[in-house]
């Protein structure tokens, strides 16, 4: 805990950053010495150049031979949530919109929203060759209904009322209240979604509670191969009638005639197996290890080839979140205070080295929603003025910060100020002492010369909560923004703790301020997944477990706001304008200081598959972990050999 | 009679202390600042669950039902003291529910086992043996060079000294895998010999670092002893060197050395949690790990108490032989 040093994990990773790299140097001996593609196996047994192998996210499996999803704590992302399961609905990143996937297409619902239309993608069969139909999906839905041991049982039933057969490829859904958003409900926005479709021949005949569904029967193109008793690997196979799964329908045949998820343990390990070739795709490096990949082996790349590598379009941002129901950060000029003594060109700096890309607003600056909402509304940033008249928007953030980067002799750093907007942010909020100083005062804080103090008299420091073993951008934000505030003059101290504490802490309202992503998430122009969690009725005590404003934000306005946005289906026009109006309220209330997109550093090595997706070939998004994988993984080529 | 006393004594001893660390195994937790439950929703949040609050609320109490946190912590403790007393049952794991916390102890206990006994006990032969030699013989070229070598690898950082015998053995010249990959079937040749290969570069690495120790601190006794008067005697009495060491000089110097290889194999249970975590090995301290990072209560306490318990069991084994092998302390 300290002001001054960056995190130790920070620390741990530079050094092993540079021991590998010094001990790595020269060593390029071991991918020229390469016996031919066909000779090689890997160590699960199958030809090399045959399997796609990617890390798996969250390292080793502790329960391998359990693959029933519907069971708490059962891990699904060993492959079977990104090549073998699929979703009623799932997500086209690169559009920002769903896309049916074993729906044949979006949802059709009454006038209210309570009964929809779901018509079944036809000629689709299970691995074991029985057909998929509409009956698999009224069984899934009676099973989590009548078994209450499953932790989803109670939750489904909230939202669903009833789900009935129409004919052999269509259903019917009831929803227990209007609601627009089906497919956000039952498909994958983010990441994934709780609800899968299972074979009713399978699982009519076991209990669901206790089923392990090992090996499971799939509806996609891979089935289950062979795995590690001890969960370090997983291997998945394609089906020989890989034609009648959704990937089949939608894509075509993917090439990769196996798919090797594994773990290799610790960032440093994984960065030995893609140097030596061993592993095609990583999940979540910091940027050293990337640097080391990069020099080691020219087959590997991030998502851009220069800078910043990393993909800037997660859908969840940084920044500073606030228990405003606790004083002084109840005031929003403490918080504008705050936001105005930070300089984000250094905070960017000493997080990323700057290749991050900034956001005022409380949704991600990825690329769609940039054109959505972050380039409409830089006027409106530009003209937008506190109580006291002062206009906070500093438009020329990238442009600066691009020169810096430039002088300090950082490559690919474009000279055009729309292509630095376009490549770093809109821009950020000055970085004005002057200003924050004003608005503390105004808050009734005092300072002679010595510590700032509080309105009740008390000294004013800071603790901000931060992750200590996730999220290493959310890490090192927390301590270059305490040392940013430090300098202003507020004594601030970072306390990380392990994932567990952090989010009993988030939950439960027991922090000041918090680094982490908070409601700040979005992939689609309609923001009403995330942007909901902002509502006032969602507030709970301090002490007692919320499960969505996390802040304890009550806004009379930005609630009525919400409650407009729920009304009304993803695809109506006035999504866009509600959305423009929510982020504008966020801005003058300031419950969280956004800061910055998350910058993923997710390299793939090309020695054995090619047409990765890229910032020059963005078909989708790095996301390897999703459940919409196993589209990328379909699109892959051999490389030549 | 004094014998009865000292056994019963060390046995009432021995149950209180197994009692106490239970206790405090089950409150420490709890009174910690992780709330399983909110831990468990928010991977379920994070994963992109959509669910409105009504929704997740009702989860959340599901959450609470299932992982048996209900009630008060009294009740909660007396059902965990039954259980453990009477099933030696720690419940089902709150991460990796629903596999119970012994399944995954039971899992995970060879793989330390194997490792650790290995790796520990040819440590701990081979260090003593040049320790003894390097103590009795300090001027000669062989025990310098070894001494040399043990004081040089002692201090290396264990993390440093791994990772460089992964580069090396793994990337550079790749001989042994860079992670655990074990195939075959149950008890087949394959299975053994890919368990010893993949299991080879961490033991390597406990070995290297123990060794050094083990070195310096029975060269330590060697030598201290080499002086007594008992071993002048002998010597005066004309008898050989290799009969002065083997029959006066190590049964003294090996004493110190068999408490702590001991509760060195005591300790196993709590598995090497920094081998594990580097060579991502199967073992109790990944478990243990995953147990701390996830909040995971039950599987936390069943590492740590059969940790405890086979702490508490070494150390009264050795109280209760200690007599054998010392005749100071039989005759007391």
């Amino acid at each position: 805990m300290t002001t001054t040093q960056f995190p130790k994990r920070r620390g741990r990773s530079t050094l092993m950053a540079m021991a590998l790299a010094i001990t790595l140097g020269g060593t390029m001996l071991t991918t020229a010495t390469m016996p031919s593609f066909a000779q090689q196996m890997t160590d699960v047994g199958t030809p090399r150049a045959e399997t796609l192998i990617v890390d798996m996210l969250n390292a080793r499996v502790g329960n391998p031979t359990n693959m029933n999803m519907y069971q708490q704590g059962v891990t699904i992302n060993q492959g079977y949530h990104q090549m073998a399961g699929a979703l009623l609905y799932d997500i086209d990143t690169a559009k920002g919109s769903q896309i049916p996937d074993l729906a044949a297409e979006m949802p059709v619902a009454n006038a209210d929203f309570t009964v929809f239309k779901v018509a079944l993608r036809q000629g689709l069969t299970w691995s074991d060759g029985q057909p998929f139909s509409a009956d698999d999906v009224v069984f899934t839905d009676q099973m989590i209904r009548n078994t209450p041991a499953l932790s989803y049982s109670s939750a489904y039933a909230a939202q669903i009322a009833s789900v009935t057969k129409v004919d052999a490829n269509t259903v019917e859904i009831t929803t227990t209240k209007p609601t627009p958003r089906l497919a956000i409900v039952l498909g994958s926005v983010i990441y994934g979604n709780p609800f899968h479709v299972v074979p009713k021949h399978v699982w009519e005949k076991e209990d669901p509670a206790t089923f392990t569904n090992f090996p499971p029967v799939t509806i996609s193109a891979y089935k289950y191969k062979d795995s590690d008793p001890n969960g370090t690997w997983f291997l998945w196979e394609k089906r020989q009638d890989w034609q009648n799964s959704d990937v089949g329908q939608i894509v075509g045949e993917p090439a990769a005639k196996y798919v090797l998820f594994r773990s290799y343990g610790t960032e440093e390990r994984r960065v030995l197996a893609m140097a030596a070739n061993d592993i095609d795709i990583l999940t979540d490096i910091s940027p050293e290890s990337l640097d080391i990949l990069r020099n080691q082996n020219p087959k590997i790349h991030a998502w851009f080839n220069d800078f910043p590598y990393a993909n800037l379009d997660d859908p969840c941002e940084r920044g500073m979140h606030f228990n405003t129901s606790k004083a002084p950060y109840d005031d929003a000029k403490t918080r504008w205070a705050l936001a105005l003594a930070i300089n984000a060109e250094q905070a960017s700096i000493a997080t990323f080295s700057g290749m991050l890309r900034a956001s005022p607003l409380a949704i991600p600056p990825t690329t769609v929603l940039m054109d959505t909402y972050h380039k409409p509304m830089a006027q409106w940033l530009a003209e937008f003025a506190l109580e006291d008249g002062y206009k906070p928007f500093d438009p020329d953030y990238a442009v600066r910060l691009g020169e810096r980067l430039r002088s300090e002799g950082v490559a690919g750093i474009p000279e055009d100020a729309e292509a630095l907007r376009n490549l770093l942010g809109v821009g950020w909020w000055k970085h004005d002492p002057e200003e924050a100083t004003k608005l503390l005062k105004a808050a009734g804080f005092t300072n002679d010369g010595g510590p700032w103090l509080k309105p009740d008299g008390t000294p004013f420091t800071i603790n901000i909560l931060a992750p200590a073993d996730f999220e290493v951008e959310s890490q090192r934000l927390a301590f270059a923004v305490a040392n940013e505030w430090t300098q202003f003059g507020v004594p601030t101290q970072v306390q990380q703790m392990q994932a567990g504490a952090f989010f009993t802490a988030e939950n439960t309202g027991d922090y000041e301020v918090g680094s982490y992503w908070g409601s700040s998430c979005a992939i689609t122009p309609d923001l009403f997944v995330r942007m909901e969690g902002w509502h006032k009725d969602y507030v709970r005590d301090n002490g007692t477990p919320s499960s969505s404003n996390q802040a304890r934000y009550v806004d009379d306005e930005l609630s009525a706001l919400i409650d407009k946005l729920r009304a009304i289906p993803a695809d109506d026009p006035q999504i866009v304008p509600l959305g423009t109006d929510i982020l504008k309220e966020l801005v003058q209330g300031l419950p969280a200081i956004e800061m910055f997109g998350t910058s993923k550093f997710v390299p793939v090595n090309e020695t054995y598959w090619t047409n990765y997706p890229s910032a020059e070939n963005y078909y989708e998004g790095p996301w390897w972990w999703w459940s919409n994988f196993k589209f990328i993984a379909a699109k892959l080529k051999p490389a030549a050999q | 009679m004094n014998l009865l006393r000292y056994i019963a004594g060390r046995l009432v001893v021995y149950v209180l202390v197994v009692i106490f660390a239970l206790t405090v195994l089950f409150f420490v937790p709890r009174l910690g600042p992780t709330d399983p439950v909110e831990a468990m929703l928010a991977k379920v949040a994070s994963q992109g669950a959509y669910m409105d609050a009504a929704q997740v609320d009702a989860l959340r109490q599901s959450l609470a039902d299932t992982f048996g946190l209900d009630g008060s912590l009294w009740d909660q403790y007396g059902a965990f003291i039954k259980r453990i007393v009477l099933t030696a049952d720690f419940g089902p794991s709150l991460s990796m529910y629903p596999t119970p916390v012994m399944e995954l102890i039971r899992n995970a206990l060879p793989w330390t086992f194997g490792l650790l006994l290995s790796s520990t006990l040819i440590a701990w032969v081979l260090g003593n043996f040049v320790g003894l030699l390097s103590g009795w013989k300090p001027n000669s070229t062989s025990s310098r060079v070894m001494e040399g070598i043990a004081i040089c690898l002692y201090p290396i950082p264990y993390y440093i000294l791994a990772l460089l015998l992964s580069i090396l053995f793994s990337y550079i010249w790749k001989i042994f895998p860079l992670t655990t990959t074990i195939r075959g079937a149950p008890w087949s040749w394959e299975l053994i010999t890919s368990v010893v290969w993949n299991s080879f570069l961490p033991a390597m690495s406990i070995v290297i670092v123990v060794f050094g120790w083990w070195v310096i601190s029975v060269k330590a006794q060697t030598t201290a002893l080499k002086e007594e008067e008992f071993v002048r005697y002998a010597r005066l009495k004309g008898l050989s060197d290799g009969r002065i060491l083997s029959r006066y000089v190590l049964p003294n110097a090996i004493l110190p050395q068999i408490t702590f290889l001991a509760l060195q194999i005591g300790l196993m249970f709590n598995g090497s949690l920094i081998t594990e975590i580097l060579f991502d090995y199967p073992g109790l301290g990944l478990l243990i790990y995953t147990a701390v990072l996830q909040g995971d209560f039950n599987l936390l306490m069943g590492t740590i108490s059969l940790s405890v318990i086979a702490v508490a069991t070494a150390t009264m084994i050795i109280d209760l032989i200690y007599p054998l092998l010392d005749p100071r302390i039989r005759h007391r």
